[in-house]
C-alpha cells in the first residue's frame, strides 16, 4: 500500500501499460516476447559495465566491445587449453579483464581525463582498434566457437517451443543490476563512486581520493565486460570485429536511459530486444529492426528532453 | 719480351674483369621472374591462398625455377578494402615492377583494383572475385585470366547438382526451398542469383543480420522457415554465422531434409560439432579429395609439411594453382612478352588439386574463364566429403538431415 501510495498516477499509468502490452504479445506473439527479453537482457549486459565507466568516470569507452571480444577469446583459448567451460571460465576473466583494466587505465585514460572530450573519444576509439589488430594478428579474422549442448536447450509448453539457455542473458542482466546497485547504494567505495561521479570536485573536497575511485570503477567495468565475453562466447562466434556493433548498441542504450541510470539501461534493453524481436516476427520485416531500434531510441530521447523542457 | 708478356697479362686481367662485368649484368637483367600477388592477409582465405602461393613457389623453384630463372612472389595485403587493393596494385607495378599479377579475392574489392590492372595491363590470372559485376567490367581484356567460377556459374551447377542429386538418390526430392541470406551484398546478390537459376523451385526468402555485422539471433527467420516446411533449407551468410545457426535450428526443433548452408569459409571447429553431421555445402575443394585425387594430395602433404596446419579453405589449393598455371605458361611461352604468354595460357591444361584440371575457355562475356562449376559437399563426421559431382565423390549422401 505503501508502494501505492508512492507511485504517481502516470507511473502507474505506464506501469499498467507496460504490462497490457506484455499480456498482449504474451497471447499473440509468444515468441516474440520470450527471444526478445532474451536479447534485450545480453543488450542491457553487455551495456551495463559501459554505463557504469560513463556515469563515474564520465568518459564514453569505445573500445567496451572489444574488451567484450577479447574476453570471449580468453575463455576460448582457456578452454581449449584448460577444458574449462566458458561459464566456468568468468571467474578467471575477472581477474584477468580487471588487470587489463586497471593497466589500461594506468597507461592511457588516466592521463586523458582532462583532455577534451574528442581526445578520450580518440583515445579509446584507438584502443578499440589496437584490441582488434592484435585479435586479427594473433587468431585471424576465422570465427571460434566451441560446441555447448546445453545452448540449445529447449522447453515445451503446449504447441509452443522454445529455448531456455539464453535466458541466461535476461537473468544476468538483472542480477547484475541488483549487484551494481547494491554496491554504489550500500558499499563505502560505491557511495564514494556515485559521489566522484556526481560532483568529483565536491567529492575531491570531502576527501575522496578520485583517481582511485577511477581506477577501481574502470578496472570493475572491464573485469565485469571480460566476464560478459565468456558469457557471450557460449551462444555467438567470436572474431576480431565482434565487440565493434556492440559498443554502439550499449552507447546508444546509455543515451536513451541517461547518464547514470543504471535500471534505464536494463528496462531500456528490454524494450528495444522485445520491439526488435516483435518486427523480426514479421516474416519479410527483418530489415525493419534496426530501423525500430533507432526509432524507439530517437523517440525516448525527444520524449525525455520533452518532458524536460515542460517541467 | 718481358713488356709484351705484362701487356698481354695486363688484357686478359681486363678481359676477365669486363666478362664479369658483363655476366654480372646478364644476371640483373633476367633476375627473378617476379609475380606480384594482392590478397587479404588478415582473412583466413587470403592467408592460405597466399601460403598455397608460396608453396608453388618453393617447389617450382627447387625444380630449377622457369627458365632457368627463380620464380619471386611479392604479396601485398589489400585489407579487404578497395582503396587498398589499387594502392598495392600500383605499388606492385610500380616499385615492384612485377611480370605478372596474381591473386585475389572479394568482388568489392577488386572492383576497386581493375581501373588500376587496366592502367598497367599486365597479364593478370586471378582467383577470386565472382561477383558477374566484375565479369562486366573485364569484358573484352585480353590480358586477364579468372580463375573462380562466376556466381551464374556456381548457379548453374548447383541446378545440375542438385538434379542430378534427385535423379541419383531416390527418395529426394527437392521441390520447396527457404533461403536465408545476410541481409548484405554477398547474401543478397547470392538469392538474387539463385532465384533465377532455381526457378522451376518453389523459392521463399528472408533476409537475417550477419553475426559479421552485429547479428547473431536467427530464430526469427528459423521458424518462419519452419512453418513454411521446406524440402531444401539453405542459409547464406559467413563463417561466424555457421555455428549458431545449427545451434539455434537445433534449440526450436527445426529439422529440414536438407539442410545446406554456403558461406565463403567455414569456421575451424564446425567439424567438430555434432549438429554439422549431415550438413550441406558448396566449395570447389574439400580435403577428402585427396582421396580421389594423387595431385590434391601431393598438395594435401606439401603444404602440411610446409606450415604445420591443415589447408581449411579452398582459396589454399587456388593460390597454389594460381602460380603453376602462370609459370607453366611462362614456361610454355619461353618468354615473359604479353602476346606470348597470354597465348601460353590460353593453351593451359593443368591438373589442379581442387580435383578438375584447369583450361581457360570463354563465359558469357569474356574470353579467359577457368573453372566452371562448384561441387556440393556434405560434413560427415567432421569431414566434408564431395557428394557431387559423382566423378569426384568420396562419399554417398546422408539422408534426410536429423540434426543429432
Amino acid at each position: 500500500m505503501t508502494l501505492l501510495r508512492t507511485l504517481r498516477p502516470e507511473r502507474v499509468l505506464l506501469l499498467l501499460v507496460f504490462l497490457g502490452v506484455l499480456v498482449l504479445m504474451m497471447l499473440w506473439k509468444p515468441y516474440a516476447l520470450i527471444e526478445g527479453l532474451q536479447r534485450g537482457g545480453l543488450y542491457a549486459l553487455i551495456a551495463l559495465p559501459m554505463a557504469l565507466i560513463l556515469g563515474v568516470v564520465g568518459i564514453i569507452n569505445l573500445a567496451h566491445g572489444e574488451f567484450m571480444m577479447l574476453g570471449a577469446y580468453f575463455a576460448y583459448w582457456l578452454g581449449v587449453y584448460t577444458g574449462l567451460d566458458p561459464l566456468v571460465a568468468m571467474v578467471p576473466a575477472l581477474a584477468a579483464f580487471a588487470l587489463l583494466g586497471a593497466t589500461t587505465y594506468l597507461v592511457t585514460i588516466r592521463r586523458a581525463l582532462k583532455a577534451p572530450e574528442l581526445n578520450q573519444l580518440l583515445l579509446t576509439f584507438g584502443i578499440a582498434m589496437v584490441a582488434a589488430e592484435f585479435a586479427n594478428l594473433m587468431w585471424t579474422s576465422q570465427p571460434l566457437k566451441p560446441h555447448l549442448s546445453y545452448v540449445y536447450s529447449s522447453m515445451t509448453l503446449g504447441k509452443l517451443r522454445f529455448g531456455t539457455y539464453a535466458f541466461v542473458y535476461t537473468g544476468g542482466a538483472l542480477l547484475l543490476l541488483a549487484l551494481l546497485t547494491l554496491f554504489l547504494r550500500r558499499t563505502r567505495l560505491g557511495r564514494a563512486a556515485l559521489a566522484v561521479g556526481q560532483n568529483p570536485r565536491g567529492a575531491k573536497l570531502v576527501g575522496i581520493d578520485i583517481n582511485r575511485t577511477y581506477l577501481l570503477i574502470f578496472s570493475v567495468s572491464i573485469a565485469l565486460v571480460g566476464a560478459i565475453g565468456a558469457m557471450f562466447l557460449t551462444r555467438h562466434s567470436v572474431f576480431p570485429a565482434a565487440g565493434a556493433a556492440f559498443t554502439m548498441k550499449s552507447f546508444c542504450l546509455i543515451a536513451m536511459a541517461g547518464i547514470g541510470n543504471l535500471p534505464g539501461v536494463v528496462w531500456g534493453g528490454f524494450g528495444l530486444g522485445v520491439a526488435e524481436a516483435l518486427v523480426l516476427s514479421f516474416r519479410g520485416y527483418g530489415g525493419w529492426a534496426d530501423v525500430v531500434f533507432f526509432a524507439v531510441l530517437v523517440a525516448v530521447i525527444m520524449g525525455k528532453s520533452y518532458r524536460r523542457q515542460t517541467a | 719480351m718481358s713488356l709484351k708478356r705484362k701487356a698481354v697479362g695486363s688484357r686478359m686481367w681486363a678481359l676477365a674483369v669486363l666478362v664479369v662485368i658483363g655476366a654480372g649484368l646478364l644476371v640483373a637483367a633476367e633476375g627473378t621472374i617476379k609475380l606480384g600477388a594482392v590478397l587479404p592477409l588478415g582473412d583466413i582465405t587470403g592467408k592460405q591462398g597466399s601460403k598455397g602461393m608460396q608453396l608453388a613457389v618453393a617447389e617450382i623453384n627447387a625444380a630449377g625455377g622457369v627458365l632457368g630463372r627463380q620464380l619471386e612472389l611479392i604479396v601485398v595485403d589489400d585489407e579487404s578494402k578497395p582503396d587498398k587493393g589499387a594502392a598495392a596494385i600500383d605499388k606492385l607495378a610500380t616499385v615492384d615492377n612485377v611480370d605478372v599479377f596474381i591473386g585475389g579475392m572479394s568482388s568489392g574489392v577488386h572492383l576497386g583494383e581493375l581501373p588500376a590492372l587496366k592502367k598497367y595491363e599486365k597479364v593478370t590470372v586471378w582467383i577470386g572475385a565472382a561477383s558477374s559485376l566484375v565479369e562486366q567490367a573485364v569484358v573484352g581484356l585480353d590480358w586477364y585470366f579468372h580463375i573462380h567460377p562466376w556466381d551464374y556459374l556456381q548457379g548453374a551447377s548447383y541446378v545440375e547438382g542438385w538434379a542430378a542429386i534427385q535423379a541419383g538418390y531416390s527418395g529426394v526430392t527437392i521441390n520447396k526451398v527457404f533461403w536465408a541470406y545476410e541481409e548484405g551484398a554477398f547474401g543478397t546478390s547470392s538469392y538474387q542469383g539463385s532465384l533465377v537459376a532455381f526457378s522451376n523451385w518453389e523459392n521463399v526468402g528472408e533476409s537475417f543480420k550477419s553475426a559479421l555485422l552485429g547479428g547473431g539471433d536467427y530464430r526469427a527467420v528459423l521458424r518462419h522457415a519452419q512453418e513454411f516446411n521446406p524440402d531444401l533449407f539453405i542459409w547464406v551468410g559467413y563463417a561466424a554465422d555457421a555455428l549458431p545457426i545449427m545451434e539455434q535450428a537445433k534449440e526450436i526443433g527445426f529439422t529440414p531434409p536438407l539442410f545446406v548452408g554456403s558461406p565463403p569459409g567455414w569456421p575451424a571447429d564446425f567439424g567438430g560439432s555434432p549438429l554439422a553431421n549431415g550438413v550441406m555445402a558448396y566449395g570447389m575443394w574439400a580435403p577428402s579429395i585427396k582421396n580421389v585425387s594423387p595431385v590434391s594430395q601431393h598438395f594435401w602433404d606439401a603444404y602440411i609439411a610446409m606450415f604445420n596446419e591443415n589447408p581449411a579453405t579452398y582459396f589454399a589449393p587456388l593460390g597454389y594453382t594460381n602460380v603453376y598455371v602462370v609459370a607453366e605458361a611462362i614456361a610454355r611461352a619461353g618468354t615473359l612478352e604479353k602476346a606470348a604468354l597470354i597465348t601460353a595460357l590460353e593453351a593451359t591444361n593443368y591438373a589442379s588439386p581442387v580435383g578438375e584440371t584447369l583450361t581457360f575457355t570463354p563465359s558469357n562475356l569474356i574470353a579467359h574463364q577457368g573453372f566452371r562449376s562448384q561441387k556440393i559437399l556434405q560434413w560427415q563426421y567432421g569431414q566434408q566429403q564431395v557428394i557431387w559431382p559423382f566423378e569426384y565423390a568420396t562419399a554417398v549422401l546422408d539422408y534426410p538431415y536429423t540434426g543429432k
